[in-house]
């Protein structure tokens, strides 16, 4: 399976180096994005649940807004 | 006329008289030379005449001359004449380089020391030959050559003239490094130490799906991140906190590269590369294609770990990076 490309780039001597990402770079690579998925379906669930407790007020969001500002 | 050894009852000729009054009063002939030359024991008490286009030197040796006797040496050529102290000490309170017109008196104290009276002294000549020379002084007045181009005089104790042509050290803030981001990650390594602060400005960032914009420190995989970020689009406001998170969420960057709806951020980190904890702000705009809106993301972040930041690595939770700039500068 072909990895990720990545790309180094060294400042102090400006050398750019892309390759594919070593196999503990990979396994890194998939646990963020593991944590990326979790976080953004916990952020979805939660937007989810608020549209749904706005329906169940039979408010809008700017409504909603209206009252928490 | 050289110098005679006279004897008794010697009778002068019209031209000898003549000879020696013209060399008592500072003249006489000259012995034309046109090209670097030795004194010779001849020489004393007659004028040597330099006439070349190019430098040449008088080179003075001892034993040759006697306590009082002297050498009138001139210089008619465009070429600068030196007096050179050969196997005898030649001293000066002025320059022993005779420029085109110049002249002196070389008079010996002993067999193998003389002194150079230079008859255009320091303070009347000038050494500067070049344009853009600087006319300075050391333990005599001295040139010193025009720097390169853009280069400004400083002082410096430790030069023979006490300044020096030097590159202009740049304002508060420098462009240190430019990269373009590429693959799932872009680490940005070497940085220099030698600032006080870190700029990091981002832009046109895009990738190839939307995806989480992440940020690591010098390699440092551990729960060491703290974020502390306000989000809102312009409806609704939200807030996230994370105490100890692997890597720092920024933001989120889209897949869109109409330039309005790129990610752009603003980062800077004071005391950088100071061995302390690293708490600093970061201010990004992104374009989550799948949210379709522009979300704007303050965090103050804070990286738990007193290591000097040597390092960056922009990552994406989502696909490759299609594109966007880095700038990064140092502040003094």
């Amino acid at each position: 399976m072909t990895k990720p490309m990545v790309r180094i780039h060294d400042v102090a001597t400006d050398e750019i180096i892309d390759r594919e990402m070593t196999d503990a770079e990979f396994t890194q690579h998939k646990k963020r994005q593991q944590i990326a998925a979790t976080q953004e379906a916990e952020a979805e669930a939660k937007a989810t649940a608020k549209a749904v407790l706005l329906e169940r007020l039979g408010i809008t969001q700017d409504e909603a807004n209206l009252l928490l500002s | 006329m050289a110098k005679q050894t006279f004897t008794t009852g010697q009778v002068l000729t019209a031209a000898q008289m003549t000879s020696l009054q013209q060399t008592a009063m500072g003249g006489g002939p000259a012995t034309a030379k046109t090209a670097s030359y030795v004194l010779v024991a001849a020489d004393a008490g007659t004028t040597v005449a330099m006439n070349a286009a190019g430098s040449t030197t008088i080179t003075v040796n001892t034993g040759l001359f006697a306590a009082g006797d002297t050498v009138f040496i001139q210089n008619l050529g465009a070429g600068a004449c030196t007096v050179t102290a050969g196997t005898a000490t030649v001293a000066t309170a002025g320059s022993l380089i005779l420029p085109q017109n110049d002249a002196g008196i070389l008079y010996f104290t002993a067999t193998g020391a003389a002194i150079f009276y230079d008859y255009i002294q320091v303070g009347a000549a000038s050494p500067l030959t070049t344009k853009g020379d600087l006319y300075t002084y050391s333990t005599s007045d001295a040139r010193l050559a025009v720097g390169a181009n853009g280069t400004t005089l400083v002082a410096d104790s430790a030069e023979a003239t006490g300044l020096k042509w030097a590159t202009a050290s740049s304002g508060g803030m420098t462009l240190l490094s430019t990269t373009t981001l590429s693959g799932a990650s872009t680490t940005i390594s070497s940085i220099d130490q030698t600032y006080k602060d870190l700029k990091i400005v981002g832009k046109n960032i895009y990738g190839s799906g939307t995806g989480q914009f992440q940020l690591e420190f010098n390699g440092d995989t551990g729960n060491n991140y703290a974020n502390s970020n306000v989000n809102g689009n312009g409806t609704t406001v939200s807030t996230t906190q994370e105490e100890s998170a692997p890597y720092f969420v920024l933001g989120y960057h889209g897949s869109n590269n109409t330039f309005s709806k790129t990610t752009n951020f603003d980062i800077t980190i004071p005391r950088y590369s100071e061995t302390e904890y690293h708490p600093f702000n970061s201010d990004l705009t992104g374009y989550p294609t799948s949210l379709s809106v522009w979300i704007y993301y303050t965090s103050r972040l804070r990286w738990n770990n007193t290591a000097a930041i040597t390092q960056l690595k922009f990552m994406t939770s989502s696909g490759t990076f299609s594109a966007g700039t880095i700038f990064i500068y140092g502040v003094k």
